[in-house]
């Protein structure tokens, strides 16, 4: 893939999205990546998870009003994009694009587990939006997958590092979707590690 | 080793910013990773018949208070391409600078007549239009005197393009002191709309606002 950079356009800046993203826009088929609709019959195929936390700012308290988007493979590892339409591992009830907005700043998403992509361990990748920044975006994990020690990202993080993009199932189960929990910090001690998708 | 990228600044007077902004760089992301990190949005038409018309709740009723204006542009990737079918998330303060959001409670001003939220999809062409009633300024830091310039929210999504912006307003003072336009330093400019005379059309001045979606994301799947 390349970039053809010249005649490029300057991009528009990105900007905080404030307090007040409207609740107005939420859509609960982007909050429960498992089903369709409560009226419809089917869903998602693979196992079904809750992925749920806390988003803290620098002084341990809750980010409220945060915005999180998520992107994940179904749960052959297949991501639905332009590239893979056809594919046979296609899941047509899963798209694998989440997003809620969380008043308190405890956030909890339910989706499918995903599979491992391609040389990959199963991942998420989280964005979050905010007041007082633009964004910044992760990718989350999951305890004891087998690929988690060859995944090329985790192996650029530390030790210290790569826990805090682990997250682990707490015991519970509701409604059939296991819990795994992981708390993000946006800045301080024990900041999460955040990625430049911009420049590399 | 991890390889680093950029250092996010900090928003000057800007509270939120020093909570919750990340003190460490960015990590580069291995190049066996990138692609993981580039979502593709589906088609979401979720707009309602009058979400482009901000100006009033629905056809039948009286306009907000304040200055009705008009906001166009062309979305587009960095190269040019025209993003089509993407959905535009709009958002605004009222004339008085209140929000109708229920966690607004600065006690500015509610209109009967404003709901100051929308959406609106681009053309074959990657155009859009929408009409609003002219933000307020409000007073975001009391202790020290800080408003926030009059600004419309913008929340762009469609395929691989991702993008929450602002548009702020030409010639106006508080743009200076805001923390975010701080940052962008000379780059603010692109993200003030451009006046335009609106002969003809039922609003008092329109705004020139073009987005250009940039980054790996926009053009990922070119």
């Amino acid at each position: 893939m390349t970039q053809h950079r010249r005649n490029a356009l300057k991009s528009t800046n990105e900007d905080t999205c404030g307090p007040y993203f409207p609740i107005y826009f939420e859509d609960e088929s982007l909050e429960d990546l498992t089903s369709i609709h409560p009226g419809v019959i089917g869903g998602a195929s693979g196992q079904h998870i809750i992925l749920r936390g806390r988003v803290l700012d620098r002084h341990g308290d809750l980010a409220n009003g945060v915005v999180m988007e998520f992107w994940q493979a179904n749960a052959k590892g297949i991501y639905r994009t332009p590239r893979t339409a056809g594919h046979p591992d296609i899941d047509p009830w899963f798209f694998g694009y989440g997003r809620l907005r969380s008043a308190s700043g405890e956030y909890s998403f339910r989706t499918i587990l995903p599979g491992a992509a391609d040389g990959r361990a199963p991942n998420i990748t989280v964005t979050l939006f905010s007041d007082g920044i633009s964004r910044i975006v992760t990718q989350v994990f999951f305890a004891d997958q087998p690929g988690n020690n060859r995944d090329p990202l985790l192996l650029e993080l530390d030790d210290v590092d790569r826990a805090r993009l682990m997250a682990r199932p707490d015991g519970r189960t509701v409604d059939g979707a296991e819990v795994y929990r992981l708390d993000i910090v946006m800045a301080g001690e024990n900041e999460t590690p955040f990625f430049d998708d911009f420049v590399s | 080793m991890t390889k680093l990228g950029r250092q996010i600044g900090i928003g000057p007077t800007d509270n939120t910013s020093d909570q919750r902004t990340p003190r460490k760089r960015l990590r580069l992301i291995p190049a066996a990773a990138r692609e993981s990190f580039v979502p593709c949005v589906p088609a979401r038409v979720l707009t309602r018949q009058n979400e482009w018309d901000m100006t009033r709740i629905s056809p039948d009723l009286t306009r907000g208070d304040g200055v009705p204006i008009e906001v166009t542009g062309t979305v587009r990737t960095e190269s040019g391409r025209p993003l089509r079918n993407t959905l535009l998330e709009i958002w605004n303060a009222n004339h008085y600078g209140r929000y109708r959001h229920i966690e607004d409670h600065s006690g500015l001003k509610l209109d009967e007549h404003f709901l100051g939220m929308g959406r609106v999809v681009t053309d074959d062409d990657g155009n859009y239009r929408f009409w609003t009633i002219s933000p307020g300024a409000y007073l975001a830091r009391p202790d020290i005197g800080r408003w926030r310039p009059k600004h419309i929210h913008l929340s762009v999504s469609g395929g691989s393009a991702r993008l929450i912006t602002q548009m702020y307003f030409p010639d106006e003072p508080n743009n200076v002191t805001d923390p975010m336009a701080i940052l962008m330093g000379d780059a603010f400019e692109r993200n003030i709309g451009k006046t335009y005379d609106t002969p003809g059309i039922d609003v008092e001045k329109g705004f020139r606002f073009d987005v250009v979606v940039g980054g790996r994301n926009a053009t990922f799947f070119e």
